[in-house]
C-alpha cells in the first residue's frame, strides 16, 4: 500500500470515527440507562459523559457514588482509573514520526481507548497524522458517545422492562467493557498485577466489603507492580 | 445538578484530560519505565481493570452460561478484531442472546 503524502484533513478525521462511534452509542445508552437506574438526572447523566468521557470512569462513578462511597475515595479511585491514558499521548508521536502537537491540549481530550487504537490503525495504514484529523475522529466518537447517553438517560431505567434479553446484554455492558480493556493492556509483566488485584477484589468482596475491595485490589495490584523485579 | 456529584465530575474530568494532553507538552522521558514509580504507574491501569471486571462479573457468577458465554465472545471478537467496542458488543450480544434462551 501507498502511503498518503498530504495530511489527513478534520473530514478524514470524521470519517474514521463512523467504525467508533457505532460502536459507542450502545455502550453511552447503557450508561445512560443505568446512570438513571442509580437515581442521576439527565443533566448529571450528561454532564459525566460531556465532562469526563470515559466509558469505564463513569460507569465506576455511578456504581460508587449510588454504593453511597465518600467523594474522595471515588474520586481518588476515579483519577487513579485514567493513569493509563499517560501512555497514549507518547505513543501515538511515536507512530506519527515526531508530528506538531501544538493543539494538543484541545484534540487530545477525545484521546480514549478506543480512538487511540482507531487513530494508530489509520497511521499504520498509512494516513499522514493531522492535529485536523485527530479532531474529526475525536468529535465523531465524543458526539455519539454523549447522544447515546442523552438518549439513555432519557429513555431511563424502565424503558427495557418489555425487552428483558436487551436488558440482559446491557447489564453485562460494564463487565465486558472492562474484560476488554483488561485484553487490551494485557502483558506478561502485568500478570501477577493482574492476578494480586483479581485475588484481593474477591477475597475482600466474598467478606461483605465491596467498595473496600475495590480499592484495595487496584492498590494491592498497584504495589506488585512497583515491586516487581526487573525483567 | 447535586454540588457534589458536580465536583466530582469536575474532578475527574480534569484528571481525565491533563493524562491524554499533559504528555504532549510535558517531557515525560525522566519517568524510567524501570524506575519504582514508572512501575507504580504502568501497574495501576491494569491493577483498576482487574478489580473492576472481577467486582461487576462476580455478582453474575450465579448465572453460568450467560456469564460464560458473554466472556469467551468478548474474548473471541477481541482476538479476533483487536476492537475494544466490538468486543464488548459482541459479550453483551452473547449475554443477551443466551440470557433469552428457554430455561435461563
Amino acid at each position: 500500500m501507498t502511503a498518503n503524502t498530504s495530511p489527513a484533513t478534520f473530514l478524514q478525521g470524521l470519517g474514521a470515527a463512523v467504525p467508533v462511534a457505532l460502536g459507542y452509542v450502545p455502550i453511552a445508552f447503557s450508561f445512560g440507562v443505568a446512570a438513571a437506574q442509580a437515581g442521576f438526572s439527565l443533566v448529571e447523566a450528561t454532564a459525566f459523559s460531556l465532562i469526563i468521557y470515559s466509558g469505564a470512569a463513569q460507569f465506576l462513578a455511578v456504581t460508587l457514588l449510588a454504593g453511597g462511597a465518600p467523594l474522595l475515595v471515588s474520586a481518588f479511585t476515579l483519577i487513579a482509573m485514567g493513569v493509563r491514558h499517560l501512555a497514549y499521548g507518547p505513543a501515538l508521536m511515536r507512530a506519527a514520526g515526531g508530528s506538531q502537537t501544538r493543539r494538543a491540549w484541545v484534540w487530545a481530550f477525545g484521546l480514549t481507548d478506543e480512538v487511540f487504537g482507531a487513530a494508530l490503525g489509520e497511521l499504520a495504514r498509512g494516513r499522514r497524522f493531522s492535529e485536523p484529523f485527530m479532531l474529526g475522529l475525536g468529535l465523531g466518537a465524543y458526539g455519539a458517545w454523549v447522544s447515546g447517553t442523552v438518549a439513555g438517560a432519557l429513555a431511563g431505567g424502565g424503558a427495557l422492562a418489555g425487552f428483558p434479553a436487551v436488558e440482559a446484554g446491557l447489564g453485562f455492558m460494564l463487565p465486558a467493557l472492562f474484560l476488554a480493556l483488561l485484553l487490551s493492556i494485557l502483558s506478561r509483566a502485568q500478570l501477577p498485577v493482574i492476578a494480586v488485584a483479581a485475588a484481593v477484589t474477591v477475597a475482600l468482596t466474598l467478606a461483605g466489603q465491596p467498595t473496600l475491595a475495590l480499592l484495595a485490589g487496584m492498590a494491592a495490584g498497584a504495589v506488585t507492580g512497583a515491586l516487581r523485579r526487573s525483567a | 445538578m447535586r454540588p457534589d456529584v458536580l465536583a466530582l465530575i469536575l474532578a475527574v474530568g480534569a484528571s481525565s484530560w491533563a493524562f491524554r494532553a499533559l504528555p504532549f507538552r510535558l517531557d515525560l522521558s525522566g519517568l524510567s519505565p524501570e524506575g519504582r514509580l514508572g512501575r507504580l504507574l504502568a501497574a495501576t491501569g491494569p491493577a483498576a481493570i482487574a478489580a473492576l471486571f472481577v467486582a461487576s462479573a462476580l455478582p453474575m457468577l450465579g448465572q453460568g452460561a450467560p456469564l460464560w458465554g458473554g466472556s469467551l465472545a468478548v474474548l473471541a471478537v477481541w482476538y479476533a478484531r483487536r476492537s475494544v467496542v466490538l468486543a464488548t458488543l459482541a459479550g453483551a450480544l452473547a449475554y443477551g442472546l443466551i440470557s433469552a434462551m428457554p430455561g435461563w
